[in-house]
């Protein structure tokens, strides 16, 4: 009865539709607006270590200065504070996936369009994988740890996570890859090398500089009317820049 | 047939008049109109607004320098409100600053400009009055701390600062010209917030309607100086600015957001014209104040040019010109040119909003900017703006900042 249950789809969407609570808030006259309304950004707390330990931290420091080399265009993921960045995420919500549903069944074998299908927080991906790195290191390059291994070998050893030819010890889909861990670390120290200053990484606006990116600005018409001649202005972040607060931002 | 249209025309009169009065009866319908279009000029909604929005009921505390006053009832509440009140205790209120009772009233409420207004206007304000829905609501009339909680001692001020007056249309002038006088310094009121303070809180002698301080804002000057007041402005600028709220010069935010929406954006075009003709006429421009402009090269200004850019430019730009009908020029602006930078202060810790009217219904805001910026920083960049384009106006200090943070709240 192809009639029939059309009507019935349509009537019971109706229903759906008529019987939810209105969850919206309804604004008329005028747009609301309050004295002193603002959202600030959390600002990284300068110094010390909030989630990472010292050897996770020097670690990180290794690995971020091979993604992020020093060289002529920016300093080095290390130098440019990406480290600090990843720490602080850690300690703050994303360290624990506040905002993900994060309750079993997990798929052992998920679809692609599943997401994510890992019981593991950040938090813990970077405990479990940095000890399962540490302890690779100590096996098969006679008791070193990976950042006083020569910087050839740590390249060497990075590609071979990325490419999935290097299985470091109890890492196991789908909780956990060695491909799985190197991604998340090259995704957080890009992260932290772009974001903005704020959040403990991009030192000095290193990235913006390089790339030109002009910052917290969001309005060019006064560029737009100049077509063809170079941006001069220099990047801002959200906190300012070191020509009015006094701050190396 | 016939006798059907009677009885829909009867109908429909009588739901309009159930409409638009609660209590108005047939033979003082055109006196309680009159009354409801004199509040509106007095705006005594601003003040008196009850806690449902709707009804003069009073309640809300007023800041003054001397403390907080209580806003009284004025619905007809015989027990709460002034429904026991004859029109001749209510005329002796307007114009002389007394209750019933013969206790004196704070000069809060502007007694000391309504005394101005005829006796006919205060009879129809009362009517009105009396026609709207008593609302019972006990007001606490006695919050001020002392001193200034003993009424007798507004005897005092009174001699010192009020006398009963009637308005003088002055002969030599035109009508409108004296309309515009009524309206501003009777019903309008407009010195109480735009004629600086005396130390005790009366008019500043000689300084009428020269700008004044007032619940942590600034209310413009309204002489003819060109830099500070509205000798630039055209009447039909002023007429705009007042039914809008908003013109290519200046937005109406704060106190002043709400005087137009209360009030100025519900007159009739005649009586903005009159105001706006005899403010541009009412007295020559006070003895020129140019000061000279804070160099571009002064380190507080360079640091201001580099916050302007980066925090005011995207809307204000970079010029300072604004963008007409939604961000309001600085430059040559009357507000940012004060004397007294509270205005700008507040605006810029605080953020603002527009007034929204029937005609200019966006009201648009700005976000507050204290909680991005220290006091030095805040300081620089009003002394930017107000040093810039060719604005002139006293630099601002960090004390002066924190002193307005204070007021502002925030962050």
């Amino acid at each position: 009865m192809p009639v029939s249950s059309r009507r019935q789809l349509l009537s019971a969407t109706a229903l759906v539709a008529f019987s939810a609570p209105a969850l919206g808030r309804s604004i008329t006259g005028r747009m609301p607006w309050k004295p002193n309304e603002a959202y600030p950004p959390e600002l990284a707390r300068p110094g010390g270590w909030y989630f990472l330990n010292p050897a996770e931290v020097a670690t990180l420091e290794a690995i971020t200065s091979r993604l992020i080399p020093a060289d002529d265009l920016s300093p080095s993921g290390k130098d440019a504070g990406c480290v600090v960045f990843i720490d602080r995420q850690l300690a703050g919500p994303y360290g624990t996936y506040e905002w993900l549903y994060m309750q079993p069944p997990f798929s052992d074998n998920p679809l692609p369009t599943q997401g994510i299908q890992s019981p593991l927080t950040p938090q813990q991906q970077y405990r479990l994988g940095l000890a399962a790195l540490a302890t690779h290191c100590r096996d098969s390059f006679g008791g070193k740890t990976f950042e006083q291994l020569a910087e050839a070998d740590q390249v060497k050893l990075l590609q071979g996570m990325e490419k999935g030819e290097v299985k470091l010890p109890g890492l196991n889909a789908p909780r956990q890859t060695t491909t799985m861990l190197f991604n998340l670390i090259l995704q957080n120290t890009m992260e932290g090398f772009f974001a903005d200053p704020v959040y403990g990484g991009n030192k000095d606006m290193c990235s913006w500089k390089m790339i030109g990116f002009p910052g917290v600005r969001y309005d060019f018409r006064d560029v737009l009317d100049n077509p063809g001649k170079p941006y001069t202005k220099p990047p801002v972040s959200i906190m300012g820049r070191p020509d009015w607060n006094g701050k190396p931002a | 047939m016939r006798a059907q249209i009677l009885a829909a025309g009867f109908l429909a009169a009588a739901s309009l008049l159930g409409a638009g009065q609660a209590r108005a009866d047939a033979d003082n319908f055109t006196e309680v109109e009159r009354g409801k279009y004199l509040a509106i000029l007095g705006d005594c909604m601003a003040c008196h607004v009850g806690s449902d929005g709707q009804s003069m009921s009073g309640g809300h505390m007023l800041e003054t320098p001397f403390g907080r006053i209580a806003v009284p009832n004025l619905t007809p509440d015989p027990e709460t409100g002034i429904g026991r009140w004859s029109a001749d205790d209510f005329n002796r209120a307007m114009h002389e600053g007394k209750r019933p009772d013969g206790t004196h009233l704070y000069p809060a409420f502007p007694y000391t400009s309504f005394t101005l207004m005829s006796r006919s206007d205060n009879d129809a304000v009362f009517a009105y009055l009396q026609a709207q829905p008593a609302v019972k609501n006990q007001v606490d009339r006695s919050t001020l701390p002392f001193p200034f909680n003993v009424r007798l001692l507004m005897a005092g001020w009174n001699m010192l600062n009020f006398t009963p007056g009637t308005f003088r249309p002055d002969p030599n002038k035109s009508d409108e010209f004296n309309r515009g006088a009524y309206l501003v310094e009777g019903p309008g009121h407009c010195g109480l917030c735009h004629t600086p303070r005396n130390l005790i809180g009366g008019d500043k002698g000689g300084a009428h309607l020269e700008g004044g301080p007032l619940q942590g804002w600034f209310a413009p000057s309204l002489t003819a100086d060109r830099r500070t007041g509205i000798g630039a402005w055209t009447e039909q600028e002023i007429v705009e600015y007042l039914r809008t709220g908003v013109t290519h010069r200046s937005t109406a935010s704060g106190p002043m957001a709400e005087v137009v929406e209360l009030s100025t954006s519900r007159m009739t075009e005649a009586d903005l014209k009159a105001i706006a003709v005899y403010l541009r006429e009412r007295a020559p421009a006070p003895a020129a104040s140019n000061p000279t402009p804070v160099a571009a090269t002064d380190s507080r200004m360079r640091a201001g040019e580099a916050i302007y850019l980066d925090s005011c430019a995207a809307c204000h730009v970079g010029n300072g010109a604004g963008v007409a009908g939604i961000f309001p020029r600085l430059a040559d602006s009357q507000f940012v040119q004060q004397g007294d930078p509270t205005g700008v202060l507040r605006v810029v810790l605080q953020g603002a909003k527009a007034a929204a009217t029937p005609h200019a219904v966006t009201g648009p805001a700005m976000p507050a900017l204290g909680w991005r910026m220290t006091d030095q920083q805040v300081a620089d960049v009003a002394t930017y703006i107000r040093n810039s384009w060719g604005n002139a106006a006293p630099a601002v200090t960090a004390d002066q900042v924190k002193a307005m943070r204070s007021v502002a709240g925030g962050h």
